[in-house]
Protein backbone atom coordinates (compact mmCIF):
# COMPACT_ATOMS: atom_id res chain seq x y z
CA UNK A 1 0.00 0.00 0.00
CA UNK A 2 0.75 3.97 -0.19
CA UNK A 3 3.60 4.64 2.17
CA UNK A 4 1.73 8.15 2.65
CA UNK A 5 -1.68 6.93 3.59
CA UNK A 6 -3.18 4.39 5.95
CA UNK A 7 -6.30 1.85 6.51
CA UNK A 8 -7.96 2.86 9.33
CA UNK A 9 -7.52 -0.04 12.24
CA UNK A 10 -11.06 -0.64 13.70
CA UNK A 11 -12.60 1.17 16.76
CA UNK A 12 -13.09 4.78 17.10
CA UNK A 13 -11.79 7.72 15.10
CA UNK A 14 -11.67 11.42 14.52
CA UNK A 15 -11.50 12.21 10.76
CA UNK A 16 -10.97 14.93 9.78
CA UNK A 17 -9.72 17.35 6.62
CA UNK A 18 -6.45 19.34 5.89
CA UNK A 19 -6.82 20.78 3.04
CA UNK A 20 -5.66 18.33 0.43
CA UNK A 21 -5.93 15.23 3.22
CA UNK A 22 -8.02 13.53 5.60
CA UNK A 23 -6.65 12.37 8.59
CA UNK A 24 -7.36 9.84 11.84
CA UNK A 25 -7.26 10.13 14.91
CA UNK A 26 -8.07 6.94 16.88
CA UNK A 27 -9.62 7.02 19.88
CA UNK A 28 -8.51 5.01 23.14
CA UNK A 29 -12.00 5.97 25.37
CA UNK A 30 -12.11 9.47 25.06
CA UNK A 31 -8.25 10.14 24.77
CA UNK A 32 -7.09 11.45 21.74
CA UNK A 33 -4.03 8.37 20.47
CA UNK A 34 -2.15 11.20 19.08
CA UNK A 35 1.03 9.35 18.18
CA UNK A 36 -1.34 7.39 15.97
CA UNK A 37 -2.57 10.32 13.94
CA UNK A 38 -2.20 9.09 10.27
CA UNK A 39 -3.53 10.51 6.77
CA UNK A 40 -6.12 8.32 5.22
CA UNK A 41 -6.27 10.13 2.09
CA UNK A 42 -4.30 12.58 0.54
CA UNK A 43 -5.43 14.48 -2.60
CA UNK A 44 -2.87 17.16 -2.66
CA UNK A 45 -4.42 19.11 -5.32
CA UNK A 46 -7.51 19.17 -3.60
CA UNK A 47 -9.49 21.36 -0.86
CA UNK A 48 -11.32 19.24 1.07
CA UNK A 49 -14.05 21.03 3.54
CA UNK A 50 -16.29 18.61 5.11
CA UNK A 51 -16.50 15.55 6.26
CA UNK A 52 -18.87 12.81 7.06
CA UNK A 53 -18.89 9.06 7.63
CA UNK A 54 -21.38 6.01 6.78
CA UNK A 55 -20.99 3.60 9.38
CA UNK A 56 -22.93 1.15 7.62
CA UNK A 57 -20.60 0.77 4.58
CA UNK A 58 -17.25 2.56 6.55
CA UNK A 59 -16.89 5.01 4.25
CA UNK A 60 -15.99 8.58 4.34
CA UNK A 61 -17.70 11.44 2.25
CA UNK A 62 -16.48 14.76 1.24
CA UNK A 63 -16.90 18.44 -0.26
CA UNK A 64 -14.47 19.37 -2.14
CA UNK A 65 -14.31 23.46 -3.41
CA UNK A 66 -11.25 23.61 -6.37
CA UNK A 67 -13.26 21.91 -8.55
CA UNK A 68 -16.61 21.73 -7.03
CA UNK A 69 -17.43 18.03 -6.24
CA UNK A 70 -18.74 15.67 -3.38
CA UNK A 71 -16.43 12.25 -3.11
CA UNK A 72 -16.54 8.88 -1.18
CA UNK A 73 -13.71 5.99 -0.32
CA UNK A 74 -13.69 3.07 1.81
CA UNK A 75 -11.75 4.03 5.24
CA UNK A 76 -10.52 0.79 5.20
CA UNK A 77 -8.18 1.79 1.99
CA UNK A 78 -9.74 2.59 -1.27
CA UNK A 79 -9.75 4.63 -4.39
CA UNK A 80 -12.04 8.06 -4.00
CA UNK A 81 -15.01 7.47 -5.87
CA UNK A 82 -17.04 11.18 -7.10
CA UNK A 83 -20.70 10.96 -6.50
CA UNK A 84 -21.83 14.55 -7.14
CA UNK A 85 -19.50 16.38 -9.98
CA UNK A 86 -22.13 18.99 -11.76
CA UNK A 87 -23.92 21.76 -10.30
CA UNK A 88 -21.74 22.91 -7.38
CA UNK A 89 -20.59 25.88 -6.50
CA UNK A 90 -19.14 26.08 -2.68
CA UNK A 91 -20.37 22.52 -1.14
CA UNK A 92 -18.92 22.72 2.52
CA UNK A 93 -20.93 20.99 5.37
CA UNK A 94 -22.23 17.58 4.31
CA UNK A 95 -23.87 15.14 6.57
CA UNK A 96 -25.06 11.21 5.98
CA UNK A 97 -28.21 9.76 7.01
CA UNK A 98 -26.64 5.94 7.60
CA UNK A 99 -30.30 4.84 8.13
CA UNK A 100 -32.03 6.23 4.81
CA UNK A 101 -29.06 6.04 2.73
CA UNK A 102 -28.98 9.82 1.99
CA UNK A 103 -26.88 12.27 2.26
CA UNK A 104 -27.41 16.26 2.79
CA UNK A 105 -25.09 18.92 2.26
CA UNK A 106 -25.28 22.78 2.39
CA UNK A 107 -23.32 25.00 -0.75
CA UNK A 108 -22.73 28.42 0.30
CA UNK A 109 -22.50 29.73 -3.66
CA UNK A 110 -25.66 28.51 -4.36
CA UNK A 111 -27.11 29.58 -0.98
CA UNK A 112 -29.05 25.78 -0.97
CA UNK A 113 -29.33 22.89 0.85
CA UNK A 114 -29.26 19.35 -0.92
CA UNK A 115 -29.86 15.68 -0.76
CA UNK A 116 -29.33 12.88 -2.61
CA UNK A 117 -28.78 9.33 -2.25
CA UNK A 118 -25.34 7.99 -1.39
CA UNK A 119 -24.73 7.11 -4.81
CA UNK A 120 -25.76 10.61 -6.05
CA UNK A 121 -28.66 9.70 -7.64
CA UNK A 122 -32.22 11.28 -6.92
CA UNK A 123 -30.76 14.59 -6.07
CA UNK A 124 -32.71 16.98 -4.76
CA UNK A 125 -32.84 21.11 -3.65
CA UNK A 126 -34.46 20.89 0.06
CA UNK A 127 -34.46 23.98 1.46
CA UNK A 128 -33.17 27.31 -1.20
CA UNK A 129 -34.65 30.22 0.53
CA UNK A 130 -33.28 32.57 3.78
CA UNK A 131 -29.94 31.47 3.60
CA UNK A 132 -26.59 33.62 3.13
CA UNK A 133 -23.70 31.31 4.61
CA UNK A 134 -25.21 27.97 5.00
CA UNK A 135 -22.33 25.61 6.36
CA UNK A 136 -22.67 23.30 9.06
CA UNK A 137 -25.01 20.53 8.20
CA UNK A 138 -26.20 17.31 11.26
CA UNK A 139 -28.59 14.59 10.18
CA UNK A 140 -30.41 12.73 13.26
CA UNK A 141 -31.72 9.77 11.43
CA UNK A 142 -33.71 8.01 14.13
CA UNK A 143 -35.75 11.15 15.34
CA UNK A 144 -35.71 12.52 11.23
CA UNK A 145 -34.31 16.01 11.97
CA UNK A 146 -31.45 18.13 10.10
CA UNK A 147 -30.06 20.86 11.94
CA UNK A 148 -27.90 23.42 10.37
CA UNK A 149 -26.34 26.85 10.67
CA UNK A 150 -26.11 29.84 8.58
CA UNK A 151 -23.23 32.42 9.52
CA UNK A 152 -24.53 35.35 7.94
CA UNK A 153 -22.97 38.06 9.49
CA UNK A 154 -26.04 40.60 9.30
CA UNK A 155 -28.31 37.79 11.40
CA UNK A 156 -26.77 34.43 12.02
CA UNK A 157 -28.73 31.26 13.27
CA UNK A 158 -29.38 27.78 13.09
CA UNK A 159 -32.33 26.09 12.14
CA UNK A 160 -34.21 22.60 12.00
CA UNK A 161 -36.26 20.75 10.03
CA UNK A 162 -37.66 17.43 9.16
CA UNK A 163 -35.24 15.40 6.47
CA UNK A 164 -37.17 16.39 3.51
CA UNK A 165 -36.78 20.36 4.17
CA UNK A 166 -40.52 20.76 6.03
CA UNK A 167 -41.35 21.82 8.67
CA UNK A 168 -38.25 24.36 9.05
CA UNK A 169 -38.08 26.22 11.93
CA UNK A 170 -35.43 28.68 13.74
CA UNK A 171 -33.67 27.60 16.57
CA UNK A 172 -31.19 29.94 17.70
CA UNK A 173 -30.47 33.17 16.58
CA UNK A 174 -29.80 35.22 19.65
CA UNK A 175 -25.81 35.96 20.84
CA UNK A 176 -24.49 34.16 17.77
CA UNK A 177 -21.60 35.15 15.18
CA UNK A 178 -20.13 32.73 13.10
CA UNK A 179 -21.73 29.70 14.32
CA UNK A 180 -19.61 27.31 11.98
CA UNK A 181 -19.85 24.38 13.41
CA UNK A 182 -22.31 21.76 14.56
CA UNK A 183 -22.86 18.38 16.10
CA UNK A 184 -25.42 16.07 17.70
CA UNK A 185 -24.88 13.58 20.35
CA UNK A 186 -27.74 10.64 19.94
CA UNK A 187 -26.66 9.66 23.37
CA UNK A 188 -27.29 12.48 24.78
CA UNK A 189 -29.49 14.26 22.62
CA UNK A 190 -27.36 17.48 22.34
CA UNK A 191 -27.30 19.68 19.67
CA UNK A 192 -23.50 21.48 20.33
CA UNK A 193 -22.04 24.37 18.41
CA UNK A 194 -18.93 25.85 18.27
CA UNK A 195 -18.71 29.64 16.64
CA UNK A 196 -15.95 31.89 15.63
CA UNK A 197 -17.54 34.99 16.34
CA UNK A 198 -18.69 34.11 20.11
CA UNK A 199 -15.56 32.05 20.49
CA UNK A 200 -17.70 29.87 22.51
CA UNK A 201 -19.22 26.43 22.89
CA UNK A 202 -22.67 25.99 23.56
CA UNK A 203 -25.05 23.34 23.79
CA UNK A 204 -29.00 23.01 24.10
CA UNK A 205 -31.65 19.87 23.93
CA UNK A 206 -33.01 20.90 20.68
CA UNK A 207 -36.77 19.80 21.84
CA UNK A 208 -36.30 21.71 25.14
CA UNK A 209 -34.76 24.73 24.07
CA UNK A 210 -32.64 24.88 27.10
CA UNK A 211 -29.11 26.31 25.83
CA UNK A 212 -25.97 26.69 28.34
CA UNK A 213 -22.47 27.18 27.45
CA UNK A 214 -20.06 24.90 27.79
CA UNK A 215 -16.69 26.57 27.25
CA UNK A 216 -16.05 30.35 26.26
CA UNK A 217 -12.19 32.13 24.97
CA UNK A 218 -11.81 29.71 22.45
CA UNK A 219 -9.80 30.96 19.44
CA UNK A 220 -11.41 30.35 16.02
CA UNK A 221 -13.51 26.80 15.66
CA UNK A 222 -14.15 25.82 11.83
CA UNK A 223 -15.73 22.31 12.46
CA UNK A 224 -16.80 20.44 15.72
CA UNK A 225 -17.81 16.50 16.74
CA UNK A 226 -19.10 14.87 19.68
CA UNK A 227 -18.01 11.67 21.33
CA UNK A 228 -19.25 10.71 24.61
CA UNK A 229 -18.06 13.74 27.23
CA UNK A 230 -15.94 14.74 24.46
CA UNK A 231 -16.35 17.86 22.43
CA UNK A 232 -13.91 17.88 19.34
CA UNK A 233 -13.46 21.36 17.34
CA UNK A 234 -10.61 21.74 14.42
CA UNK A 235 -9.48 25.38 14.93
CA UNK A 236 -8.12 27.94 11.89
CA UNK A 237 -5.80 30.27 14.64
CA UNK A 238 -4.16 26.79 16.41
CA UNK A 239 -4.00 24.68 13.48
CA UNK A 240 -5.06 22.23 15.59
CA UNK A 241 -7.86 19.60 17.13
CA UNK A 242 -9.12 20.18 20.37
CA UNK A 243 -10.81 18.45 23.08
CA UNK A 244 -13.42 19.45 25.49
CA UNK A 245 -14.51 17.88 27.93
CA UNK A 246 -18.09 19.05 27.74
CA UNK A 247 -19.13 17.88 31.74
CA UNK A 248 -16.34 20.24 33.25
CA UNK A 249 -16.40 22.80 30.38
CA UNK A 250 -12.75 22.56 29.64
CA UNK A 251 -9.93 21.75 27.31
CA UNK A 252 -8.44 19.08 27.93
CA UNK A 253 -5.96 17.76 24.84
CA UNK A 254 -4.89 18.95 21.58
CA UNK A 255 -3.55 17.44 18.65
CA UNK A 256 -1.47 19.51 16.27
CA UNK A 257 -0.50 18.05 12.72
CA UNK A 258 2.94 18.49 11.61
CA UNK A 259 1.64 20.59 8.85
CA UNK A 260 0.84 24.05 9.84
CA UNK A 261 -2.00 24.80 7.53
CA UNK A 262 -6.29 24.94 8.20
CA UNK A 263 -8.07 22.52 9.31
CA UNK A 264 -11.59 22.37 8.43
CA UNK A 265 -14.19 19.69 8.61
CA UNK A 266 -14.23 16.76 11.46
CA UNK A 267 -16.32 13.60 12.13
CA UNK A 268 -16.54 10.97 14.52
CA UNK A 269 -16.10 7.77 12.55
CA UNK A 270 -17.79 5.21 15.32
CA UNK A 271 -17.05 1.81 15.77
CA UNK A 272 -20.20 0.64 14.89
CA UNK A 273 -23.41 2.39 14.02
CA UNK A 274 -25.42 4.09 16.94
CA UNK A 275 -28.34 2.11 17.62
CA UNK A 276 -31.98 3.24 16.72
CA UNK A 277 -34.35 3.18 13.27
CA UNK A 278 -35.89 5.31 11.47
CA UNK A 279 -39.88 4.66 10.09
CA UNK A 280 -38.52 5.69 6.69
CA UNK A 281 -36.32 2.86 6.26
CA UNK A 282 -38.33 0.15 7.57
CA UNK A 283 -41.32 0.79 4.71
CA UNK B 1 12.34 0.98 -5.25
CA UNK B 2 15.56 -0.28 -2.94
CA UNK B 3 15.31 -4.23 -3.83
CA UNK B 4 16.57 -3.48 -7.09
CA UNK B 5 19.83 -3.50 -5.97
CA UNK B 6 21.42 -0.66 -8.12
CA UNK B 7 22.79 2.39 -7.16
CA UNK B 8 19.82 4.39 -8.93
CA UNK B 9 17.03 2.50 -6.50
CA UNK B 10 16.78 5.40 -3.86
CA UNK B 11 16.49 9.12 -5.93
CA UNK B 12 15.96 12.57 -3.95
CA UNK B 13 12.20 13.34 -3.71
CA UNK B 14 10.97 15.68 -6.66
CA UNK B 15 10.19 18.06 -3.52
CA UNK B 16 10.76 21.77 -2.26
CA UNK B 17 13.79 21.49 0.26
CA UNK B 18 12.94 19.33 3.40
CA UNK B 19 9.17 18.04 1.94
CA UNK B 20 9.19 14.06 2.19
CA UNK B 21 7.73 12.15 -0.77
CA UNK B 22 5.67 8.77 -1.85
CA UNK B 23 5.31 6.37 -4.38
CA UNK B 24 1.52 6.20 -5.61
CA UNK B 25 1.77 1.60 -5.96
CA UNK B 26 -1.26 2.19 -8.90
CA UNK B 27 -0.10 4.90 -10.83
CA UNK B 28 3.90 4.82 -9.92
CA UNK B 29 3.24 8.84 -9.47
CA UNK B 30 5.06 10.84 -6.58
CA UNK B 31 3.60 13.30 -4.77
CA UNK B 32 5.25 15.35 -1.81
CA UNK B 33 4.10 14.03 1.73
CA UNK B 34 5.26 17.60 3.59
CA UNK B 35 5.39 20.79 1.81
CA UNK B 36 6.65 23.67 3.28
CA UNK B 37 3.98 26.33 5.11
CA UNK B 38 1.32 27.90 2.89
CA UNK B 39 2.12 25.19 0.10
CA UNK B 40 0.46 22.02 -1.12
CA UNK B 41 -0.15 20.05 -4.23
CA UNK B 42 1.47 16.86 -6.01
CA UNK B 43 5.21 18.88 -6.16
CA UNK B 44 3.99 21.42 -3.37
CA UNK B 45 2.86 23.73 -6.46
CA UNK B 46 0.10 25.28 -5.07
CA UNK B 47 -1.01 27.57 -2.29
CA UNK B 48 -3.16 27.17 0.21
CA UNK B 49 -6.75 27.89 0.59
CA UNK B 50 -7.21 31.49 0.66
CA UNK B 51 -3.60 32.14 -0.91
CA UNK B 52 -2.61 32.68 -4.25
CA UNK B 53 0.73 32.55 -6.43
CA UNK B 54 3.14 30.16 -8.07
CA UNK B 55 5.47 28.79 -5.65
CA UNK B 56 7.40 26.78 -7.99
CA UNK B 57 7.33 29.42 -10.98
CA UNK B 58 6.15 26.18 -13.32
CA UNK B 59 4.23 29.63 -15.43
CA UNK B 60 6.62 31.70 -14.97
CA UNK B 61 8.87 33.76 -12.67
CA UNK B 62 8.44 32.38 -9.20
CA UNK B 63 5.16 34.30 -6.98
CA UNK B 64 4.77 33.10 -3.78
CA UNK B 65 2.10 32.63 -2.03
CA UNK B 66 -0.14 35.63 -0.74
CA UNK B 67 -3.39 36.18 0.45
CA UNK B 68 -6.37 36.76 -1.86
CA UNK B 69 -6.17 40.05 -2.78
CA UNK B 70 -9.76 40.74 -3.29
CA UNK B 71 -10.29 44.56 -2.45
CA UNK B 72 -11.37 43.90 1.51
CA UNK B 73 -14.72 42.85 -0.19
CA UNK B 74 -14.01 39.28 0.88
CA UNK B 75 -14.92 37.32 4.17
CA UNK B 76 -12.28 36.13 6.18
CA UNK B 77 -14.89 32.88 7.27
CA UNK B 78 -15.27 32.17 4.22
CA UNK B 79 -13.77 29.46 2.67
CA UNK B 80 -12.01 29.57 -1.33
CA UNK B 81 -12.07 32.79 -1.55
CA UNK B 82 -10.22 33.03 -4.66
CA UNK B 83 -8.01 31.04 -7.21
CA UNK B 84 -5.05 29.62 -6.17
CA UNK B 85 -3.22 30.26 -8.78
CA UNK B 86 -4.68 33.34 -10.54
CA UNK B 87 -5.84 35.11 -7.48
CA UNK B 88 -9.26 35.51 -9.35
CA UNK B 89 -11.60 36.87 -6.70
CA UNK B 90 -14.74 34.07 -6.18
CA UNK B 91 -16.77 35.33 -3.30
CA UNK B 92 -17.07 38.99 -3.78
CA UNK B 93 -19.61 40.29 -1.35
CA UNK B 94 -21.09 43.86 -0.52
CA UNK B 95 -22.52 43.44 -4.16
CA UNK B 96 -19.22 43.50 -5.82
CA UNK B 97 -18.00 41.67 -8.59
CA UNK B 98 -14.20 41.49 -11.18
CA UNK B 99 -11.35 39.87 -10.59
CA UNK B 100 -10.08 41.64 -7.46
CA UNK B 101 -14.17 42.81 -6.19
CA UNK B 102 -12.75 46.03 -7.34
CA UNK B 103 -16.44 46.89 -9.01
CA UNK B 104 -20.35 46.70 -8.64
CA UNK B 105 -22.12 43.82 -10.21
CA UNK B 106 -24.63 44.09 -12.29
CA UNK B 107 -27.63 45.90 -11.25
CA UNK B 108 -25.61 47.72 -8.53
CA UNK B 109 -23.73 50.86 -8.69
CA UNK B 110 -20.89 53.09 -6.84
CA UNK B 111 -17.25 53.21 -5.55
CA UNK B 112 -16.88 49.57 -4.70
CA UNK B 113 -13.69 50.82 -3.67
CA UNK B 114 -15.49 52.84 -0.70
CA UNK B 115 -14.04 51.72 3.22
CA UNK B 116 -17.86 52.17 4.47
CA UNK B 117 -19.70 48.85 3.20
CA UNK B 118 -22.50 50.93 2.82
CA UNK B 119 -21.07 53.09 0.75
CA UNK B 120 -19.99 50.52 -1.46
CA UNK B 121 -22.41 49.02 -4.19
CA UNK B 122 -26.52 50.45 -4.23
CA UNK B 123 -28.89 48.61 -6.49
CA UNK B 124 -29.25 50.63 -9.53
CA UNK B 125 -33.54 50.09 -8.95
CA UNK B 126 -34.29 51.54 -12.05
CA UNK B 127 -37.96 52.03 -12.69
CA UNK B 128 -39.09 48.92 -15.08
CA UNK B 129 -41.79 51.53 -17.13
CA UNK B 130 -39.02 53.60 -17.80
CA UNK B 131 -36.37 52.26 -18.98
CA UNK B 132 -35.27 50.54 -22.54
CA UNK B 133 -36.54 47.20 -22.59
CA UNK B 134 -37.40 46.93 -18.35
CA UNK B 135 -33.12 46.28 -17.83
CA UNK B 136 -32.25 46.21 -14.18
CA UNK B 137 -28.71 47.55 -14.80
CA UNK B 138 -27.11 50.63 -14.95
CA UNK B 139 -24.03 53.35 -15.18
CA UNK B 140 -21.50 51.45 -12.82
CA UNK B 141 -20.49 54.93 -11.74
CA UNK B 142 -23.41 57.29 -11.86
CA UNK B 143 -26.32 54.81 -11.49
CA UNK B 144 -27.75 56.41 -14.61
CA UNK B 145 -30.14 53.81 -15.69
CA UNK B 146 -31.44 53.21 -19.74
CA UNK B 147 -33.81 55.85 -20.27
CA UNK B 148 -36.92 56.09 -22.80
CA UNK B 149 -37.80 59.02 -24.62
CA UNK B 150 -38.18 61.81 -22.43
CA UNK B 151 -38.15 60.19 -19.51
CA UNK B 152 -35.55 61.98 -16.79
CA UNK B 153 -34.17 60.91 -13.14
CA UNK B 154 -31.54 58.54 -12.48
CA UNK B 155 -33.60 55.61 -11.96
CA UNK B 156 -35.88 56.82 -15.05
CA UNK B 157 -38.55 57.12 -12.64
CA UNK B 158 -40.18 60.47 -14.16
CA UNK B 159 -41.26 62.02 -17.33
CA UNK B 160 -39.01 65.35 -17.99
CA UNK B 161 -41.19 68.15 -17.78
CA UNK B 162 -44.14 69.08 -20.55
CA UNK B 163 -44.43 64.77 -20.78
CA UNK B 164 -46.68 62.47 -19.11
CA UNK B 165 -47.82 58.71 -18.81
CA UNK B 166 -44.38 57.16 -17.79
CA UNK B 167 -46.45 54.05 -17.33
CA UNK B 168 -46.90 53.64 -21.19
CA UNK B 169 -43.71 52.14 -21.10
CA UNK B 170 -43.24 53.32 -24.50
CA UNK B 171 -41.22 56.91 -22.93
CA UNK B 172 -43.64 59.99 -21.87
CA UNK B 173 -45.76 61.55 -24.17
CA UNK B 174 -46.01 65.29 -24.69
CA UNK B 175 -48.45 67.26 -22.63
CA UNK B 176 -49.68 68.79 -26.13
CA UNK B 177 -51.49 71.52 -23.14
CA UNK B 178 -53.34 74.90 -25.10
CA UNK B 179 -50.76 77.73 -24.28
CA UNK B 180 -53.69 80.06 -24.02
CA UNK B 181 -55.53 78.12 -21.43
CA UNK B 182 -52.68 76.86 -19.29
CA UNK B 183 -50.80 78.70 -16.38
CA UNK B 184 -47.49 77.36 -16.74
Amino acid sequence: TRPDVHPLPPGTHLLFSQSGRIEHIPLEGYDMNKDSAKAVLHLPEKVIIGVAYDCVDKMVYWTEITSPSISKAKIHGGEPVAVIRSDLQSPEGIAIDHLGRNMFWTDSGKDHIEVASLDGSKRRVIVDSDLVNPRAIIADPPNGNLYWSDWNREAPKIETSYMDGSNRRVLVKDDLGLPNALTYDSQSSLLCWADAGTHTIECMHPGRGDRRKIMDGIQYPFGVTSFGKNIYYTDWRRDAVVAVDRHAGRESDEFQPQKRTKLYGIVTAYAQCPSGQNYCSVN
Amino acid sequence: DATQGTSGDCRPCPCPAGATCAVVPKTQEVVCTNCPTGTTGKRCELCDDGFFGDPLGQGGPVRTCRACKCSDNIDANAVGNCNRETGECLKCIYNTAGFFCDRCKEGFYGNALATNPADKCKPCSCSPFGTVGRQTSCSQVTGQCQCLPNVSERDCSACQPGFFNLHSGNGCERCNCNPIGSTN
